[in-house]
C-alpha cells in the first residue's frame, strides 16, 4: 500500500473528478426516473383497460433483469438496432429504465395504500376524479412513498458504479486506472471511494428517516 | 387476468427472440473501414485506459499513453500525414469486440492476444507484441531461463493468478510463493525473499524499467502475440495497418517506441 503516493493531488482530484460524474449521472437518473416512474405509476393504478396488463408485464419484465445486463444492452446491442449512445447517454437510459420501473411499483403501491373510502367520499362530496386525485390521494401518497423512494435513489447512486462496464468515467472506473498506475493505490483509493459513497449515501438515508418519523 | 399477463411475457420474450435473430443475420455490407476513416477526416481507435505502457490515462495531464497509443498515432500519421487525426475511445476486454462490430471504432489497439476463437468474430494483424510469462531476476543472477528454476527455487508471482499456474506446470519443483499483488511480489524480490518473480512481460518489462537492477530473463515461455484488431472481411484495411507495421520496422520507429515504453529493444 503506498498512501502517500495514491493522495497525491492529481491522483485524489481524478477521483473527485469520477464522483462528479457519478453524481451527475445519478442526479439526472434520479430526475428522469421519477418523472418517468410516477407517470407509470398513476398509469397503472388508473387501470386503463389493455394498457395496464401490457404496463404491468413491461414493468415486470424490466424489474426483473439485473441492472447491468440492462446497462449492457442498451450500450452495445441498441446500436446494431439503429440507437447509438454513448456511455454517458447509455448509462442514464438504462438507469432511468430500470429505476423508473422500480418507482412506478413504489408510486402505485403508495396511491393504493390510500383507502378507498376516501375516494368515495371526495367524489360524493362532488370532486371529480382529477381533482380526486391531485388534492385527496396524491398528497397522501406521496407522503408514504418518500421513504422508499428516498432508498431507491441511494440504490440508484450506488448502481450508476454498474456503469464502469462500459466505460463511463464514474468514480470506480478511475479508481481502475489508478489501480494501472500501481497495484499499491488500490486500497488507498477505495477508501476515498467508500468515503464519498458513505457521505453521500449517509446524508439521503437520514433525509428518508426523518421524512418516516414525520409520516405518521 | 393473471393468465393474459403470462402470455404477454411469452409474447414480449418471442418479440426479443426475433429481434436478436433479425440482429445475428444482419450482414455488415457497408463500405471499407478506410473509406469511412478518409470520409471522417480521423482515426477512432478503441484502446484502454487502464493498462500500463500500453494505454493509461495520467491523472495529471487527463492524457492517454502507452505503445497502443503511440501505433495508433502512428496510423493516423499514414493515412493523414498528421497523427493528431486520431480519436481514442476508451474499451474494455468485454466492449472492444462489440463497439469494433457496431462500427464505432475503426480498429481494436488494446492489448487483444490473438487466438483462434476471436479470429471467428475479428480480423488480425501481423503481431505488434510479443507478449507471455517470462522471468524477471537480479542482475547476475544464475537464472537465466525456465531451465533454471530447479527444485528449491523461489518463485514469486501474484496470488491465484495464470501466472501462478503456468509456472507450477512448467518448473514443477520450484517453491511458488504469492503476493497479493505483483508490486508486492517485486518488493518481496528486492528484499531476496526470492530467486526470481514470474509474469506477463510486459509487466516485468515495467518494473525492470522502474529499477534496472533486476532484468527480465530468459524469453517467453507461453505464447500471447498482440494483435490488432479489425471488422472481419475488411483485408483492405487489414493490409493497410499490416504496411504501417514493415513501415514503422524498417524505419526504426517501432523499435524507437518499443525502447521508449518498455526500456529495452525488441527481441
Amino acid at each position: 500500500m503506498d498512501f502517500a503516493g495514491a493522495y497525491s493531488w492529481p491522483n485524489l482530484s481524478f477521483i473527485l473528478q469520477g464522483f462528479g460524474m457519478t453524481l451527475l449521472v445519478a442526479a439526472l437518473s434520479i430526475l428522469f426516473s421519477f418523472v418517468l416512474g410516477t407517470l407509470l405509476g398513476i398509469l397503472r393504478y388508473t387501470r386503463v383497460p389493455l394498457l395496464n396488463p401490457l404496463l404491468a408485464v413491461i414493468i415486470d419484465l424490466i424489474r426483473n433483469l439485473p441492472l447491468l445486463l440492462i446497462i449492457y444492452f442498451i450500450y452495445i446491442v441498441l446500436p446494431q438496432l439503429g440507437l447509438k449512445l454513448p456511455p454517458f447517454g447509455a448509462a442514464i437510459a438504462a438507469l432511468t429504465l430500470f429505476e423508473g420501473a422500480m418507482i412506478s411499483e413504489i408510486v402505485r403501491g403508495g396511491l393504493t395504500s390510500v383507502d378507498r373510502g376516501q375516494i368515495e367520499a371526495a367524489r360524493s362530496s362532488g370532486l371529480g376524479y382529477v381533482q380526486t386525485m391531485r388534492h385527496i390521494i396524491l398528497p397522501q401518497a406521496l407522503r408514504r412513498m418518500a421513504p422508499p423512494l428516498v432508498s431507491q435513489f441511494i440504490s440508484l447512486l450506488k448502481d450508476t458504479s454498474l456503469a464502469i462496464i462500459i466505460s463511463l468515467p464514474e468514480i470506480m472506473h478511475n479508481v481502475q486506472i489508478l489501480q494501472g498506475h500501481s497495484p499499491n493505490y488500490v486500497i488507498p483509493a477505495l477508501i476515498v471511494a467508500a468515503l464519498l459513497y458513505f457521505a453521500v449515501n449517509y446524508t439521503l438515508s437520514i433525509i428518508a428517516r426523518r421524512l418516516e418519523a414525520r409520516k405518521i | 387476468m393473471k393468465k393474459r399477463s403470462k402470455l404477454g411475457v411469452l409474447l414480449i420474450l418471442l418479440a426479443v427472440c426475433l429481434v436478436f435473430a433479425g440482429c445475428g443475420g444482419k450482414k455488415e455490407k457497408d463500405g471499407g473501414t478506410l473509406e469511412a476513416i478518409k470520409a471522417r477526416g480521423k482515426v477512432i481507435a478503441g484502446v484502454k485506459y487502464d493498462t500500463k505502457l500500453f494505454g493509461l490515462k495520467d491523472p495529471a495531464t487527463g492524457k492517454i499513453e502507452g505503445f497502443d497509443i503511440d501505433i495508433a498515432k502512428a496510423l493516423a500519421k499514414k493515412i493523414f500525414g498528421d497523427e493528431s487525426k486520431v480519436e481514442l475511445k476508451e474499451v474494455t476486454s468485454k466492449t472492444r469486440i462489440p463497439l469494433l462490430q457496431n462500427g464505432d471504432i475503426d480498429l481494436i489497439i488494446a492489448t487483444m492476444t490473438i487466438t483462434e476463437e476471436r479470429k471467428e468474430q475479428v480480423d488480425f494483424s501481423d503481431v505488434y507484441f510479443k507478449a507471455g510469462q517470462s522471468l524477471l531476476v537480479k542482475k547476475g543472477s544464475p537464472i537465466q531461463g525456465l531451465e533454471d528454476i530447479k527444485k528449491g527455487v523461489k518463485v514469486l508471482t501474484a496470488k491465484g493468478s495464470t501466472s501462478a499456474k503456468n509456472i507450477r506446470e512448467k518448473a514443477p519443483d520450484a517453491t511458488v510463493l504469492e503476493f497479493e499483488n505483483y508490486q508486492d511480489a517485486f518488493t518481496a524480490l528486492k528484499a531476496g525473499q526470492g530467486d526470481a518473480l514470474t509474469t506477463d512481460n510486459a509487466i516485468l518489462l515495467g518494473m525492470q524499467k522502474q529499477d534496472p537492477n533486476y532484468i527480465v530473463v530468459g524469453g517467453n515461455f507461453t505464447d500471447e502475440p498482440y494483435g490488432i484488431a479489425i471488422k472481419k472481411g475488411d483485408s483492405e484495411f487489414v493490409q493497410v495497418v499490416n504496411d504501417l507495421l514493415k513501415e514503422m520496422k524498417e524505419s526504426g520507429e517501432y523499435d524507437k517506441l518499443y525502447e521508449q515504453w518498455m526500456g529495452v529493444k525488441p527481441e
